[in-house]
């Protein structure tokens, strides 16, 4: 597998250093990671970069993770980039919620390095 | 939830947290039919278990046990999330600054000191943790309970008053020695 391109998304950024190292501990080869504290600043940086993959949180300020996941689906650079949902709000409601708007994946926090793993390498060689 | 300060002489702040519900607020065991001494039992042993895994995974240091019940007039930090839907009330989470700073150090997985914000986030997201791992186990009850963002106070000068005025359930463990505590007050919507 190439090195990735990764843009994580989530209000804390403690939480966002975290998936970067579970990422990097998960054996992932990161080349460049992104970081975005809300969907709007996701959506900027999404016009202006491609990535090989988005994780994101659901319960953010300014602009949510589902509607995030809607809003990408109108721009050309996240096309085809799969969209893996990292979040505490894992309810059945909320994964339909989530998968239905487009995401790919869901991980529930708290994670291991190795649920990561579980749930990344499939999408990431399908 | 609302939150209300009030300024009380020159220096005094006096953070008052309410949960409220759309109509009035209903007796959780009542609604859930389940007698409220077993109700308080599952759900002590929901927020012990959640707060233990959140530790385990995300830190890296199980919980110790507590004798300790009471809580502290005062902590350094608390950090709090709002429930509303099926539950309503609060969970918030205490400790000394300095289990805050090794929380948010081992988190990170560095050695050296943290910033106060680093501190303040990391608590948040321990908070938002346990609520999302103690709403999963009680989600017969909470299917349709939504999470708010974390808000964290710190200082020495503040005292808390949530008016949920329904369930209270309190834990409190040691994190390396260090007391911390975890509050959950709750009714129905």
């Amino acid at each position: 597998m190439n090195p990735l391109r990764v843009l994580i998304v989530d209000d804390s950024s403690v939480m966002r250093k975290i998936v970067d190292r579970s990422l990097r501990q998960a054996g992932l080869e990161l080349s460049e990671v992104f970081e975005a504290s809300n969907g709007v600043e996701a959506l900027a940086r999404m016009q202006e970069t491609r990535v090989d993959l988005i994780l994101s949180d659901i319960n953010m300020p300014t602009m949510d993770g589902l509607e995030l996941v809607r809003q990408l689906q109108g721009v050309e650079n996240a096309k085809g980039v799969p969209i893996v949902m990292i979040t505490t709000e894992a309810g059945e409601a909320h994964v339909v919620q989530a998968l239905s708007s487009g995401a790919r994946g869901y991980i529930r926090k708290p994670f291991s390095p190795d649920q990561i793993k579980e749930r990344l390498i499939p999408l990431l060689q399908g | 939830m609302d939150a209300e300060n009030k300024i009380e002489g020159t220096n005094r702040v006096q953070l008052i947290i309410s949960a409220k519900s759309s109509g009035p607020a209903k007796d959780v065991s009542k609604q859930a039919g389940i007698p409220r001494e077993e109700l308080q039992q599952r759900f002590t042993q929901a927020l012990d278990s959640a707060a233990a895994e959140v530790f385990e995974m995300m830190v890296g240091t199980p919980l110790g046990p507590s004798d300790q019940a009471a809580l502290p007039r005062v902590a350094d930090y608390t950090a709090m999330i709002g429930l509303a839907g099926d539950l309503c009330g609060v969970l918030s989470f205490r400790c000394g600054n300095a289990s805050a700073v090794q929380i948010a150090a081992k988190m990170l997985g560095i050695n050296e000191n943290v910033s106060e914000e680093c501190a303040r986030d990391a608590l948040g997201e321990i908070c938002n943790m346990v609520a999302g791992s103690f709403k999963a186990r009680v989600s017969d009850l909470a299917a349709q309970c939504m999470l708010s963002v974390p808000t964290v106070v710190s200082g020495k000068d503040y005292q808390l008053y949530p008016l949920v005025n329904g369930l209270r359930i309190q834990v409190s463990k040691t994190f390396e020695g260090a007391l911390i505590w975890m509050t959950l007050d709750v009714h129905s919507s």
